[in-house]
């Protein structure tokens, strides 16, 4: 018996090392954290700082330690890694600059696997750890969903890649977006089209808009449907002719979901995935011959470079639509699109992350940091709560993180921004060409 | 239902049933020599998938080749689990033999994830992902004769999956080794006082199995893409032996056909819940066939004595 | 085990015989104990109280699975399904028509009960990984019905928020608080699961498990028992599932999944079947198991930095199934058998046989 076991072990160690060793993509190692030691010697003694005087405080010596946690190896692993290396790489290049006055930011990760109890696992572990913890970033809707009144009692900011309405507004108070809701982007979008058909509608199509909402059976899939989505989709005279869903996996069959949505006559698509999501229904409109039959739209994360990396052919990309509440990379004269651009190459991230994650976390932390700041400024360091966090998020807004790479504006109990583009795929990759400027969306958050 | 759909889904199901009879095949190889149901056969299937993926893209490697590497790879892991894991099980209860398999699956499905990272990843196509085969049907709907949209890629999958079957079959049924697997299948001691090694046709049925995973695998992975998830076509090819008969070689062919076919229909319903309950189909097949007829349409009936 | 006595210990009576704590020392033993983890959030971080909740509500779980293939011998892959449904009606009851916590875990125990009993009937017909695949289906079926059924009320795939317990004002909102009604719950269903292994009931389970025809040929009815060992099972799911999804606040169709149902069945080999401890011992050594995946995850990562960055995750699976493996394989009994082993050893000291 123990024979088989040695040699069980064996071969599983030697496999695993094997394989391991020349493993394909080698990820680049976490950051390379250069841990700022002893800045420039302080001049005066930095003993906690004093009444808040004028001029910036010296914290040097200081920890302020931000937290995220996210699913780095289950459905939504694709996007989440460059979300937590987009967010690495930025604190890593704020503590070269020499940290936020003087404080040397760390952040700290766990990985989620997409469970929700692994989630509440982690916030129980980091409260615990952490007597004052100011500023946690999430990732999925359904762990925002469950998380946000946890944050709104411990008085912890919570910033969100998870854009649901019901994380924001239902038991919520201290949970914000990187984007806009869901409903709001569909109500965009549609009402964009609406006024727009006559450029967009699809050969043959009528003068009705008739929408298939085909996506995910998860919180995230089913994000965009709200009460309040419903009903403004109706005023604007759009009708839901269906509700099919498809499994969330870049393995998913979207025959019958696609011919269910043609024979109810629709003539607009929208889905609510993330970019595989959106490429297997890409995919498969060509692959049925249909693709000419339908308007696809889809949510902020649905056109991204991660959509060709599913794509059987990059042209099948051409004319889909979707909200964009950021800038692109290949907005190259905003100076914030050229810090993103900088740390990118500087960490020598794969070009398979030079995507919409990577940038907006950079973007993300920067509206962190700037929050801390502006909290350190109004009530001092040794105020500095998660609660002065809050309070500065919605006293700064509105604002603009990163030069203006993502607008917010959290004033009158708004929680998410307000304002995106409207981008349509024209051609090759990274072609995401504007067709509607920045804007102000519509309104759809539940009532709290 | 929506009678128009009707013969797409119809076939769309039946062609997406050949996969699921080749991962169904995969399982009842395995049941048939050594009696042991393998819950971990998903997880060969996408390691199968994983070897080829990176033979062919990380390596560069035409494609023919790496798939005839990851083959070869993937009977050895067959050998290499059914002689470290399996044997030492020999005459164990029921339960550790499935808690085994399990387990196995927990294992390969780590190791899949720490050697290859959860991302998606596209896998190079064998078939066109354009161009679909239109058939027009006697049918006639508001008029119009209703054409059935064939996907080439669906269509070649399941081509490629029935002649699998059908090789494996005649394997069985015209080759000595196939004569002596089925014999072991009868009778293991009787098997064994006629100078059959039953530990080698064990093996044998592992390695095939492990071959039989990975054409599915592939056949999967090009159709679509590849990810973790892939393992979870298996759990529609459980339902597919057993609606089968869990020893019967052409039984998978029909199991898996008529599962996917159930799941087709019903995504023709007219009703939204009728419909999204194609994911729930194969299992509510499983149950009707338990109640009804648990050793399946082509499987033995045992008696049992105490 | 019970015959391995220390010298000068006799019994002067049935009920000193039957007795499951025969000693004083052992009561004051099992009081510190239980003192120990009641005073826990005093003395440990939120952290330890969080691991140590969450085991608890493990243990619960896996203490049905042990009735229902521990003792009966019928294979289950369903229990986290049949948590989905307590965990759901207690949300409901609490959530839509204002009861008390307190109130609807009991309702929810009956009602994933009930449910328990339905996937149990195929058992009457069918056995062994025939059994499996129809627990199988409890588990694909019944998520599917959360995410489709009544989506006024379930609210489809995207769950539901679910209220923090409340007794006379008091919110069960953290760790701290929430680890006593898991450990209050946690001793009552010990108590009881340990009374139905000893009872008539327990001796006809066994008689199932070790040989159903012969049972019956005994008189055991198969028919009421079999379906008894469903319901109980279902019983202590529904009541873990109920727990959990108070804990988590939140719950939806993915919330206890297949992947769970699997990890309690390994639990409770690596515990060791059929045996009061062996859940305890299985779910303890398990939840750690995977709780030092994640401690060691970081460090696994800075030695092999090549390998992608899920690999905390990775570890889980891996570290699990090998454990398992390694327990099928070596002491296929599990560790309750070890522990006993351990005291008789103990008991007999000097000799050691």
């Amino acid at each position: 018996m123990r024979k088989y076991l040695l040699s069980l072990l064996t071969i599983m160690v030697s496999i695993s090392l094997v394989l391991g060793a020349c493993a394909p993509k080698p990820t680049p190692t976490p950051v390379p954290t250069k841990v700022p030691t002893a800045t420039p010697v302080p001049t005066k003694a930095p003993t906690a700082t004093p009444v808040p005087t004028k001029g910036p405080p010296d914290l040097t010596g200081q920890t302020i330690t931000i937290y995220h946690f996210g699913d780095l190896s289950g459905p939504y692993a694709a996007i989440t890694a460059p979300l937590i290396h987009g967010a690495e790489d930025a604190v890593a290049a704020i503590n070269e600059a020499g940290g936020l006055y003087g404080a040397t930011l760390a952040i700290k990760f766990a990985d989620t696997a997409g469970s929700i109890d692994e989630a509440v696992a982690a916030y129980d572990r980091f409260t615990g750890e952490d007597d004052n913890p100011l500023v946690m970033i999430t990732y999925g809707s359904g762990e925002v969903e469950a998380l946000a009144q946890r944050f709104a009692e411990g008085k912890v900011v919570n910033l969100t890649a998870g854009l649901s309405a019901r994380g924001f507004y239902v038991d919520s108070g201290y949970t914000f977006g990187l984007g806009p809701i869901y409903p709001d982007q569909i109500g965009f979008v549609m009402k964009f089209l609406k006024e727009n058909w006559d450029t967009y509608k699809p050969a043959g199509a009528g003068e009705e808009i008739k929408l298939a909402y085909l996506s995910w059976p998860t919180a995230f899939g089913q994000g965009a449907l709200t009460d309040e989505s419903r009903a403004y989709l109706a005023d604007l005279g759009i009708e839901i002719v269906a509700e099919e869903i498809y499994d969330l996996s870049p393995t998913a069959d979207t025959t019958t979901a696609i011919l269910n949505g043609q024979a109810a006559g629709a003539n607009v698509i929208w889905t609510n995935t993330l970019a595989f999501g959106t490429s297997v229904i890409l995919n498969d409109l060509n692959a049925l011959g249909l693709r000419d039959q339908f308007v696809v739209c889809t949510d902020n994360w649905g056109m991204d470079l991660a959509t060709y990396a599913f794509l059987a052919n990059p042209a099948y990309g051409v004319g889909l639509i979707a909200t964009f509440p950021y800038l692109w990379w290949t907005d190259t004269d905003n100076p914030g699109v050229q810090y993103a651009q900088q740390l990118f190459e500087a960490n020598e991230r794969t070009a398979g992350e030079h995507n919409v994650g990577y940038l907006l976390l950079i973007a993300g932390v920067d509206l962190a940091v700037e929050a801390i700041q502006h909290a350190i400024d109004t009530g001092g360091y040794e105020n500095l709560t998660g609660e002065a966090v809050h309070d500065a998020l919605i006293d700064m807004s509105p604002f603009e993180a990163l030069n203006g790479v993502l607008r917010v504006d959290f004033s009158g109990g708004s929680r998410s921004p307000h304002t995106a583009q409207i981008r349509m795929i024209q051609g090759g990759p990274d072609a995401f060409a504007v067709i509607q400027n920045w804007a102000e969306m519509p309104d759809l958050r539940p009532a709290e | 239902m929506n009678w128009q759909l009707v013969p797409q889904f119809a076939i769309t199901g039946l062609l997406a049933g050949g996969p699921i009879a080749l991962t169904a095949l995969g399982l009842v190889l395995i049941f048939k020599s050594s009696y042991i149901f393998n819950f971990a056969q998903g997880q060969l299937l996408l390691m199968g998938a994983l070897l080829t993926w990176w033979f062919a893209v990380e390596h560069g490697l035409p494609l023919w080749m790496a798939i005839l590497l990851a083959l070869f790879l993937s009977a050895l892991l067959g050998l290499a689990i059914e002689r470290l894991a399996l044997r030492p099980m020999t005459g164990q209860p029921l339960l550790s033999i499935i808690l085994m398999t399990l387990a196995l699956s927990q294992v390969l499905q780590g190791l899949a994830l720490l050697l290859f990272g959860a991302t998606q990843r596209n896998f190079p196509q064998m078939f066109s992902a354009a161009n679909p085969y239109r058939i027009t049907t006697p049918f006639v709907y508001n008029d119009r004769p209703i054409v059935v949209i064939l996907k080439q890629n669906l269509t070649w999958s399941f081509v490629v999956a029935v002649l699998g079957v059908l090789v494996i079959g005649a394997f069985f049924r015209f080759t000595k080794t196939g004569l002596a697997m089925r014999g072991t299948s009868e009778d293991h001691e009787l098997a064994q006082s006629i100078g059959l090694s039953i530990h080698r046709i064990f093996g044998l049925s592992w390695a095939l199995a492990g071959v039989v995973a990975t054409v599915g695998g592939i056949l999967l992975a090009t159709s679509s893409g590849l990810d973790l998830s892939l393992s979870v076509v298996v759990l529609a090819a459980f339902p597919a032996v057993l609606l089968g008969g869990l020893e019967s070689i052409p039984g998978t062919i029909v199991g898996g056909l008529l599962i996917g076919l159930s799941q087709g229909l019903v995504s023709a319903s007219k009703v939204s819940i009728v419909r999204n309950a194609a994911e729930i189909m194969p299992y509510i097949v499983l149950l009707i066939v338990l109640v009804f007829r648990p050793e399946g349409l082509f499987g033995q009936k045992r008696i049992e004595r105490i | 085990m019970a015959i391995l006595r220390p010298a000068g210990e006799f019994d002067t009576g049935y009920a000193r015989d039957m007795a499951t704590i025969r000693r004083p020392w052992q009561w004051w033993l099992l009081l510190a104990f239980i003192l120990a983890l009641y005073t826990l959030p005093f003395y440990a971080g939120q952290s330890l109280v969080s691991l140590v909740n969450r085991i608890g509500i493990t243990i619960i779980a896996v203490q049905g699975l042990n009735l229902l293939t521990g003792y009966t011998g019928q294979i289950s892959l369903g229990q986290a399904a049949f948590m989905t449904t307590g965990g759901y009606i207690s949300a409901l009851l609490v959530n839509n028509l204002g009861w008390s916590f307190f109130a609807a875990l009991p309702v929810a125990a009956m009602g994933a009960g009930i449910v328990g009993l339905l996937f149990g009937l195929p058992s009457l017909r069918v056995k062994g990984f025939y059994l499996v695949m129809a627990t199988l289906a409890a588990q694909f079926i019944i998520p599917w019905f959360t995410r489709n059924a009544f989506p006024d009320v379930l609210n489809g795939a995207q769950g539901l928020n679910v209220q923090v317990p409340i007794l006379l004002g008091l919110e069960f909102n953290r760790p701290q608080r929430y680890i006593y009604i898991t450990l209050t719950v946690l001793i009552l269903t010990t108590i009881v699961a340990h009374n139905v292994s000893r009872s008539r009931l327990g001796r006809a389970f066994v008689a199932i498990r070790d040989n159903d025809l012969a049972a019956e040929v005994l008189g055991v009815n198969l028919f009421k028992h079999k379906l008894q060992a469903f319901f109980l099972a279902a019983v202590y799911a529904g009541v873990a599932g109920a727990l959990a999804a108070h804990n988590i606040r939140h719950l939806n169709s993915e919330t206890f999944n297949l992947t769970d149902s699997v990890f309690y069945l390994g639990m409770l080999v690596v515990g060791g079947l059929g045996s009061s401890l062996g859940p305890i011992f299985g779910a303890i050594i398990v939840e750690l198991l995977i709780e030092g995946a994640t401690l060691f995850g970081p460090f696994f990562i800075r030695t092999f930095p090549s390998t992608a960055a899920g690999a905390v995750q990775a570890l889980r699976p891996l570290f699990f199934g090998t454990a398992l493996m390694l327990f099928l394989i070596f002491e296929p009994r599990g560790l309750a058998h070890r522990w006993y082993l351990l005291k008789a050893a103990w008991r007999l000291r000097p000799f050691s046989h």
